[in-house]
């Protein structure tokens, strides 16, 4: 189809959230510090990751701190080629979804390793990183 | 329970639609589908438009279709249920004439994707995962999203990349024979296998495109529908069901567990099993997602989803020929116009009005599978004719 008339709006929208964390601030803290930590609920014992304060399997809000890993299994990835307009910047990335010790799912690049040597059943171990701006996320990388 | 047939349909030509607004695009499929049920238009007392929104300039479409095509003081909402938006449309006119609160409902699904450029389309739909945990830092798309699951499918059930190709061949096939079809061309394996990879193993064509356009079916009582036509199309069963966001939270990666889910609900709703089933239109977003459709709809064994495609199982004249429309890979996927198109195409198909893409129609009955977001939503509808 031939390109139509179009009015190019002169209105734009730029949209920024500032996304509460304070129920989990201590993942973010803890992993300033280099661990990677999740929630347990103190009352069934269910831990959740993402963490969160309320357990969604007995609806109880107390809980504790634990440990995650150290170690994960690699259970499926991509390489993302065509990255979303936030990401045009980057690199292409490995995304990929590793499973801890008690089916503990966590999803995160996976760095130091070339695209075509990654396989389902690798080793991962998770190393936390800041962004340039201070923000605190965590990656795989193999172990 | 009372009965509601669809008794109406409407469907715009897909495709980058700049040369429409979203009423005008929507007004499009109404008007057909008005045409087509003859009805007044005053009798449709409740309108649900599927929208799953944000990629054009209107906040509230419901209201600025209804609108535009004069459908006044209707009570109506915004349907979201991501890219099942359409099909939770249907469902919820099915409900408003099931509980009595009108004989005919309209459910219209649209979207207009093509007005903010491609990269921010691909954002738009990446962030709808779990935002905080998968896109704030890593970036998420859709096609990684189903990489995901193409690769752990790959790993545990020996599917290849040409078994996602072969999706892709047969998809353009049957769309090239659909006038509303986004891409209206035939295409070899080795296009498929040779075209960009976007995320690895799925390349430009494993993906379903950015597509405008809008759907539209009427829904009547069974005492109004058996005065409006000789060929009503009966909703015989509807079964729905959801999953977590984050991916991290589910079970495995080989299937869609909210898809089989609704499966099973929609089966026993309609008191059905997967052999009873004529034709049939899937959610392919991604090729590998229409192999997986086939296993969680029960077409096939687990892990045989492959299998089915090539042995050409799901082409017209194997057992249960699939998107004959050609899907959402060749025909288009505007997100929240298309669970309503494939209501339009099974209803087309069980009144053999589909031309050269006609399934053979033994027993009456089709089925419409559609998934919103990576199987966040899924729902499942079973279509009569009897």
């Amino acid at each position: 189809m031939a390109e139509m008339p179009v009015l190019h709006s002169r209105r734009s929208l730029t949209l920024r959230f500032d996304i509460p964390i304070s129920k989990t601030h201590e993942f973010w803290n803890a992993l300033k510090e280099g661990r990677f930590v999740t929630t347990k609920c103190s009352k069934c014992g269910n831990v959740s990751f993402p963490p969160q304060a309320d357990c969604p399997k007995c609806m109880k809000n107390e809980f504790v701190w634990v440990n995650v890993g150290p170690e994960a299994t690699l259970l499926t990835f991509t390489q993302v080629q065509v990255a979303p307009a936030s990401f045009t910047s980057n690199d292409s990335y490995i995304i990929a979804i590793g499973e801890f010790p008690g089916s503990l799912k966590v999803l995160a690049w996976l760095e130091g390793v070339e695209p075509k040597k990654v396989k389902p059943g690798m080793k991962l171990r998770v190393e936390a990183r800041a962004s340039k701006e201070g923000n605190p996320y965590y990656v795989f990388l193999p172990n | 329970m009372s009965r509601v047939a669809i008794v109406g349909v409407g469907h715009s030509k897909f495709g980058r639609r700049t040369d429409v607004n979203i009423a005008e695009l929507a007004f499009e499929s109404i008007k057909q589908a008005v045409d087509d049920a003859g009805v007044d238009k005053k009798d449709i007392k409740n309108v649900f438009l599927g929208s799953a929104g944000t990629w054009n300039e209107e906040s509230l479409p419901a209201v600025i279709v209804n609108e535009y095509a004069g459908l006044d003081s209707v009570g109506t909402m915004r349907v979201e249920a991501a890219c099942a938006s359409g099909s939770a449309a249907l469902k919820s006119a099915y409900n408003s004439i099931v509980c009595g609160e009108g004989d005919v409902a309209l459910a219209v699904g649209v979207e207009k994707m093509s007005e903010v450029d491609t990269p921010t389309s691909v954002e738009l739909i990446g962030r709808a995962g779990s935002y905080m945990w998968e896109f704030e830092n890593y970036g998420m798309t859709f096609p990684a999203y189903y990489a995901l699951y193409a690769v752990a499918h790959m790993n545990k059930y020996g599917t290849t990349e040409e078994d996602m190709a072969r999706v892709s061949v047969k998809a353009h096939h049957y769309g090239a024979m659909n006038s509303n079809a986004q891409f209206q061309k035939e295409i070899t394996l080795e296009n498929a296998l040779n075209s960009q990879v976007i995320s690895w193993p799925l390349k430009l064509y494993d993906a379903c495109p950015l597509t405008d356009g809008s759907a539209s079916v009427i829904l009547a009582s069974e005492e109004v529908a058996k005065k409006l036509t000789d060929t009503p199309v009966w909703v015989k069963g509807i079964g729905y069901s959801s999953d977590s966001a984050n991916l991290s939270r589910r079970s495995d990666y080989v299937g869609l567990e909210a898809a089989a889910q609704a499966a099973k609900r929609a089966y026993s709703a309609a008191k059905l099993t997967p052999q009873d089933i004529d034709v049939a239109t899937v959610h392919d977003c991604f090729t590998i997602a229409e192999l997986m459709a086939y296993e969680d709809l029960g077409f096939c064994k687990k892990g045989e989803g492959a299998k089915m495609i090539r042995e050409g199982q799901t082409e017209l004249g194997g057992r249960i020929p699939v998107n004959l429309d050609g899907g959402l890979k060749a025909k288009g996927h505007p997100i929240g116009a298309t669970g309503v198109s494939m209501a339009v195409e099974i209803t087309r198909q069980l009144r053999g009005e589909a031309g050269r893409r006609q399934a053979p129609i033994k027993k009456g009955m089709g089925l419409i599978h559609n998934v919103g977001g990576t199987g966040h939503y899924a729902y499942v509808t079973i279509l009569s004719r009897n």
